[in-house]
């Protein structure tokens, strides 16, 4: 079990005007986890995804992907190195078919004569074959954000970053897409940092946890140990929350 | 799949235009006044069809293609005049001219997160520069009309006694063109530019370089007309700043976006349809028409993109597309 | 040094001018996003309404903006909703497009309407010239230059302290929380690019009392909004009127010093220095 960082960020902050987004934030990924990024809403969470992906520059702190110093690469420049993400809201490729948008991802590592074999294992492996000809703009929900993720796994990312891909899906839904993002970390070794709302899919899938709230981390460790924590449940009190033993508070 | 049998289709297409454009000066003969009509209808077609390039592949509205244009004749009619130089080498001269000024402003209006608008609106600002540069610059432009020297036949000027071979250079260049803009579409850069045009936030995280880019379909598209403007020069036989035109240039962006942007045939078919009628019309009526045709103009493209957004050529696409919609949100039960 | 000082002060008033111009781009861009190429073609017809109110009826130019201005309110609201209203949702290009095919409409039929030569009216009651200092100042474009100052201060007033002002800047910032709080964004766009576009007709009338216009003029004014609009980013009243003042006396030096066909050249070259150098403006919110 390789315990070797994939992913470290280091007093990372973020500020609006007066308003701090993400506060002083220490956070560290270990290869092949799954590990999972919860807090209220406006706690900060796509935020973090955009600073650490390239999308906004931090006011002050660090980001170390690989052991490089990422915080001022452009976006591309990080995919590149292997670090890619889903958007909360899907930005979807409407003009293009699942198969096209596919295919951007893929060619981030393949040349023309390879491109299609990967194209062909995205579809292959999350079940998109039957609907790679469909314009995106007319997929329902579910296999949008299948198409969101299959994008970004074709780049082969070390590190994939999903913003709330569990939202909006039925009970049946989401246990597919746990599957196959479990599947995913298994057989492609890629790290998976999932923002998630929904707890089924934080608790079932995430090795670890790590807990923001208005900016700042509250608490990270194993979902046990957050489930029973008192500033988190402070934090989302009033929302619901996965929690067996909710009794305490 | 889907996607060879689209390509098919097209190389089709084309091949039945080639073949018809080819026989077409021998059905005029020597009426010259008809083969300069169609060789301007062409002209357009050309510059239409390289704005695709950047205007539809590269989803960038770009106002300035007479600039490249007038770049490109200027750069090979003053070589021409003062060291003699032969146009076949001037236009190459004359297309690396007008990408220089093009990176000059792509470089750092294309840097991720600048607003596409800026970049339309300097395209429009760099026409009107142009213009007034070389009216203002007395040894190269001026206001006055600079003749090439006139040797009648001699191809190394690039000077012949009819149109026709004016004609089969512009109808190379279109076929330049074409090729050019389906080789890009459906490669990696294809692909990509689609992409960022679609939402270029989504693209760089999944590793497209939007400027880079951008700026290879800049590259393209203004060598491109660079050179159609060295030859467009030796058509008239004259370099002058009038050929610095923000309207024209704003035609060829109409056309390049009612055509049917991205579609490689697209504008061809527009400039065809449009530019032709007019030239038609302005054989038969006058030059009135040319102020009543841009009204004609303006109101085809309001209703064109209010009503067909994806241009005219999406007529002939639909056959292509695969009924879709409901099917697949029934098959999202797992 | 005479000239120089001369220009500055042509310049500047021209610059107030203009700053009124670029106010009525600022508010549609500003608030809606929406790019209008077609600005500057709305001030051109504004003139050339003002011609036609001031030859047909003898109106004095000043006066004019009593007809043009809520004319040009309506022609506004029409085409926000009727062209506008519909491409919000999509693609920029085509909003894009949609604005230049207005442009190149309007631009084509004022040439058809009053063909090719310039238009002027006859001398308004505020011609002359004034002495201050040993310098000569016309009278029009003094009265010109304290009446788009005075238009501008008043926008701002009614931007922060009045209800469909504060609406305005609302839907600006967030208009799903204004629509949250009630505000129809689309009646407040509707309103934004009307007014925007009024705007350009106080423009129109002042500077018909002392220049002509000619149906390529659109073109102009609309870069020449833009250009202010890029220098002085989004957000800031007072920022406009410093970057129109910029752009006036710019223009001023460069016709004094360099060459008169020069004048939009200068406003060009600072429009791509701006965009290159510092793309959020000089006093730039966004």
């Amino acid at each position: 079990m390789l315990s070797e960082q994939i992913l470290k960020t280091s007093k990372l902050t973020k500020r609006f005007g007066n308003l701090i987004a993400v506060d002083q934030v220490d956070l560290e990924i270990k290869k092949e986890e799954i590990i999972g990024l919860i807090g209220p809403n406006g706690a900060g969470k796509t935020t973090f995804f955009n600073l650490i992906t390239g999308l906004e520059t931090p006011d002050e702190g660090q980001v170390i992907f690989k052991g490089t110093d990422i915080t001022t690469m452009s976006p591309h420049a990080i995919c590149k190195l292997g670090m890619s993400r889903t958007f909360q809201v899907a930005k979807s490729f409407t003009e293009m078919s699942v198969e096209e948008a596919i295919r951007v991802g893929a060619y981030n590592r393949r040349g023309e004569e390879e491109v299609q074999t990967k194209v062909d294992w995205a579809l292959e492996f999350f079940e998109l074959e039957d609907i790679r000809d469909y314009k995106c703009s007319d997929l329902g929900l579910s296999s949008l954000r299948k198409v969101e993720v299959a994008r970004a796994a074709a780049t082969e990312p070390e590190l994939l970053l999903l913003d709330e891909v569990g939202a909006g899906l039925t009970a049946a839904e989401l246990l597919k897409l746990m599957s196959e993002l479990k599947r995913l970390n298994e057989e492609t070794k890629i790290t998976l940092c999932i923002v998630e709302h929904v707890m089924q899919m934080v608790m079932g899938l995430c090795e670890r946890i790590f807990v923001l709230d208005a900016g700042e981390l509250i608490a990270k460790g194993i979902p046990s140990e957050i489930s029973n924590n008192q500033r988190v449940i402070e934090a989302y009190l009033g929302r619901r929350s996965y929690s067996e033993s909710s009794s305490t508070g | 799949m889907n996607h060879k049998k689209k390509q098919n289709l097209e190389n089709l297409l084309l091949l039945f235009f080639l073949i018809i454009a080819i026989l077409v000066p021998l059905i005029f003969g020597s009426n010259q006044y008809n083969i300069l009509l169609v060789t301007t209808v062409l002209i357009y077609g050309v510059m239409a069809t390289s704005w695709n390039i950047i205007g539809g592949l590269a989803g960038q509205v770009d106002l300035a293609s007479f600039a490249y244009l007038g770049l490109g004749a200027f750069t090979s009619g003053t070589l021409l005049i003062r060291f003699n130089l032969t146009p076949w080498i001037g236009m190459i001269l004359g297309g690396l001219v007008a990408v220089a000024f093009a990176l000059l402003i792509g470089i750092p209006l294309f840097r991720f997160r600048i607003k596409e608008v800026w970049y339309a609106l300097t395209t429009c600002a760099l026409v009107e520069i142009l213009k007034v540069v070389f009216n203002m610059w007395e040894e190269i432009g001026g206001p006055v009309e600079r003749y090439l020297p006139y040797f009648s036949g001699s191809v190394y000027h690039m000077r012949f006694g009819s149109y026709v071979p004016y004609y089969y250079l512009i109808l190379g260049m279109l076929v330049i063109a074409l090729l050019v803009n389906s080789r890009i579409a459906h490669s990696k850069l294809g692909f990509y530019l689609k992409a960022l045009g679609e939402d270029e936030t989504a693209a760089e995280v999944l590793g497209v370089n939007t400027r880079a880019c951008k700026l290879r379909a800049l590259v393209y598209y203004s060598f491109l007309i660079g050179v159609t403007g060295a030859i467009y020069a030796n058509i008239y036989g004259f370099i002058h700043p009038s050929f610095f035109n923000g309207q024209e240039s704003i035609k060829i962006a109409i056309l390049g976006i009612v055509g049917g942007r991205g579609i490689t045939y697209g504008p061809l078919l527009a400039a065809l349809l449009l530019v032709g009628t007019q030239e038609l019309l302005r054989a038969s009526l006058g030059g009135e028409v040319s102020g009543l045709y841009l009204v004609i103009y303006s109101v085809i493209l309001i209703l064109v993109v209010l009503f067909k957004p994806r241009g005219i050529a999406t007529f002939f696409q639909y056959r292509n597309k695969k009924p879709v919609k409901q099917e697949v949100k029934k098959k999202n039960v797992v | 040094m005479e000239v120089i000082i001369q220009s500055l002060f042509d310049g500047a008033l021209m610059g107030c001018i203009y700053a009124l111009i670029a106010l009525g781009l600022s508010l549609i861009f500003g608030v809606m996003n929406v790019v209008n190429f077609a600005h500057g073609n709305f001030v051109m017809l504004s003139m050339y309404f003002s011609f036609w109110a001031g030859s047909l009826w003898g109106i004095d130019a000043v006066l004019t903006p009593l007809i043009t201005f809520p004319l040009l309110f309506v022609i506004g609201m029409l085409v926000y909703y009727g062209i506008i209203d519909r491409t919000l949702q999509e693609h920029y290009t085509i909003q894009i497009a949609v604005t230049v095919g207005l442009m190149t409409f309007l631009g084509a039929i004022t040439q058809l309407a009053w063909k090719a030569q310039p238009r002027a009216l006859s001398y308004s009651f505020i011609q002359g010239n004034i002495q201050f200092g040993g310098y000569t100042i016309a009278l029009s474009r003094l009265i010109s230059a304290i009446i788009s100052l005075i238009i501008i201060i008043s926008i701002s007033f009614f931007l922060s302290k009045t209800w469909p002002g504060r609406t305005i800047r609302a839907t600006s910032d967030d208009s799903d929380a204004a629509s949250l709080m009630g505000v129809d964004f689309r009646k407040t766009y509707a309103l934004a690019f009307g007014l925007g576009s009024s705007l350009t007709a106080i423009s129109g009338g002042l500077l018909m009392t002392f220049q002509q216009v000619d149906p390529t003029m659109g073109l102009r004014f609309g870069l020449l909004s833009w250009c202010i609009l890029a220098l002085a980013g989004l957000g800031s009243i007072p920022g406009l009127l410093i970057s129109g003042l910029i752009i006036g006396i710019g223009e001023s030096l460069a016709m004094s010093f360099w060459d008169p066909r020069a004048r939009s050249l200068v406003i060009y070259l600072i429009f791509i220095l701006v965009l290159w150098l510092r793309p959020r403006g000089l006093f730039g919110r966004k």
